[in-house]
């Protein structure tokens, strides 16, 4: 009787414990999030955060509008409104190392990356929200006689002085948005931050790994606009996306033209890349690359990758294919009854 | 001694049907796609769309005097109708998924769908 009762108590210890164990979950405490969404540079921003001090998402936030209100070209009191509208201007610390990082990129990519189109970008409509459709595309003419001040060469940067030509006006909203990404991961890093995630508008920039240890799961967006190309898993990575199906308009013809404008002819970029991911550890290079690159075409876009390295890519074309450099297959999950047909490009 | 057996047994009946009803409970919560409407940085409504079974709509006012009107139906959601000038948000049509949120940049609204069963943390486009 004892014995069988000392059972019995053994027993239901047991299924106590199976059951307290079911419901507590794991053993490990998760670090605290925080976050911040917001609008900012023309796009929606959510940082998400774990770890670190209180406080750390709105300092981030902070930082974010600092560097918007130094390179906004609409804000009549930033630093690069000035620059475009007296051919010159004092940049902080922070913007002079932007200006001269995006400058060597420029120089690097040949000049596929060029700051300067900004006023092609503007002649084609992009920065007016209420163009009318039918009426944007401008004369040859006019394109003609703005590529004249098109040339990222002749932008001067001394110290934290910078000048223009007349004539010319800059935008560093190709790049603005990785370097954010690249200085608050930097800051969050130095705050002793291990875990974070900040989405800048789908410029999405890994500080660490989840706060569970695993890699980050990032979603391609599909440049059919319906779902996903597939997922990259990544941790410390940017992971920048550039295509011509987020911002576009339909002429009286029903031609299409999206905003990615190629420097050399001043028209919407149009060389067998629809899409663009770069995946680097500098938010700046992978923002810069991804435009570069989607301006450049396959051909290009492959031997740049062959002699620079350093970063890896997927590229969509517009024939149906997805290339992807080995580095990022690794790292790529593509999603089931995927149209586009998988390449992985050779070292 | 079968006294000591039943309250084993009704004690191991109790457990697997505790068991059972927390694990439905558990798994309930995170069934399907939750939009969340997102008006400057602030989320004003959450609706799971796994559960909506009629059509409806609601407008939600920006408080510098701009509206949009905001239409569910099972499964999906979209602007319906807005007064902003470039009607982008209206233009980007139904949304189902997580990967491309609506954003109505003059009103600061965004429309997004988080889904637990997706398993991103993220979309870079």
């Amino acid at each position: 009787m004892l014995q069988k009762r000392k059972k019995s108590t053994l027993l239901c210890a047991l299924l106590a414990a199976v059951l307290l164990a079911g419901c507590g979950g794991g053993v490990s405490p998760e670090p605290e999030e925080q976050s911040a969404d917001f609008f900012a540079m023309d796009t929606y921003m959510s940082l998400r955060i774990y770890g670190g001090d209180e406080g750390l998402a709105r300092r981030c936030q902070t930082l974010v509008s600092e560097l918007e209100n130094e390179l906004s070209v609409v804000k009549e009191t930033s630093a690069v409104y000035q620059l475009n509208h007296t051919g010159s201007a004092a940049l902080s610390d922070t913007g002079a190392d932007l200006l001269s990082r995006t400058l060597a990129l420029c120089a690097e990519t040949g000049g596929a990356l060029d700051i300067s189109v900004y006023p092609i970008v503007r002649a084609w409509g992009f920065t007016d929200a209420a163009a009318d459709d039918a009426s944007r595309v401008p004369s040859p003419e006019a394109v003609q006689a703005l590529l004249e001040h098109v040339d990222y060469r002749r932008v001067r940067l001394e110290g934290n002085d910078v000048s223009l030509p007349e004539g010319m006006e800059i935008d560093l909203g190709a790049v603005a948005k990785g370097y954010a990404g690249e200085l608050l991961a930097a800051d969050l890093r130095s705050a002793g931050v291990e875990s974070a995630l900040l989405a800048l508008g789908g410029n999405i920039q890994a500080v660490g790994s989840r706060p569970d240890g695993t890699p980050w799961r990032i979603g391609v967006q599909s440049p059919d606009k319906d779902g996903l190309l597939g997922v990259l898993s990544v941790s410390d990575l940017a992971v920048v996306t550039s295509g011509g199906y987020e911002r576009y308009f339909t002429d009286a013809d029903g031609n299409v033209w999206w905003h990615i404008m190629d420097p050399a002819t001043g028209y919407p970029a149009r060389n067998g890349l629809i899409s663009v991911t770069v995946i680097g550890e500098s938010g700046l290079t992978c923002d810069a690359l991804s435009t570069a690159l989607f301006i450049m075409g396959p051909d290009r876009a492959v031997s740049y990758w062959r002699s620079h390295g350093s970063f890896d890519m997927l590229l969509a074309t517009d024939d149906g294919r997805l290339l992807l450099t080995p580095g990022a297959a690794s790292l790529f999950e593509p999603e089931e009854n995927l149209s586009y047909r998988v390449e992985v490009i050779e070292p | 001694m079968i006294k000591t057996r039943t309250w084993v047994i009704l004690f191991a009946a109790a457990a697997v049907l505790l068991g059972a009803l927390s694990w439905y409970l558990l798994s309930r919560r995170t069934e399907g796609a939750v939009a969340q409407v997102i008006q400057d940085g602030v989320v004003i409504r959450e609706i799971d769309l796994s559960r909506v079974s009629r059509e409806y709509s609601f407008v939600v006012e920006s408080p510098d005097g701009g509206s949009n009107t905001v239409l569910v139906q099972p499964g999906r959601i979209c602007i319906s109708e807005a007064d902003c000038p470039d009607k982008i948000c209206v233009h980007q049509g139904w949304l189902t998924d997580e990967s491309l949120p609506i954003v109505c940049l003059p009103h600061r609204l965004i429309i997004a769908i988080k889904d637990p069963a997706s398993g991103t943390d993220a979309v870079g486009r």
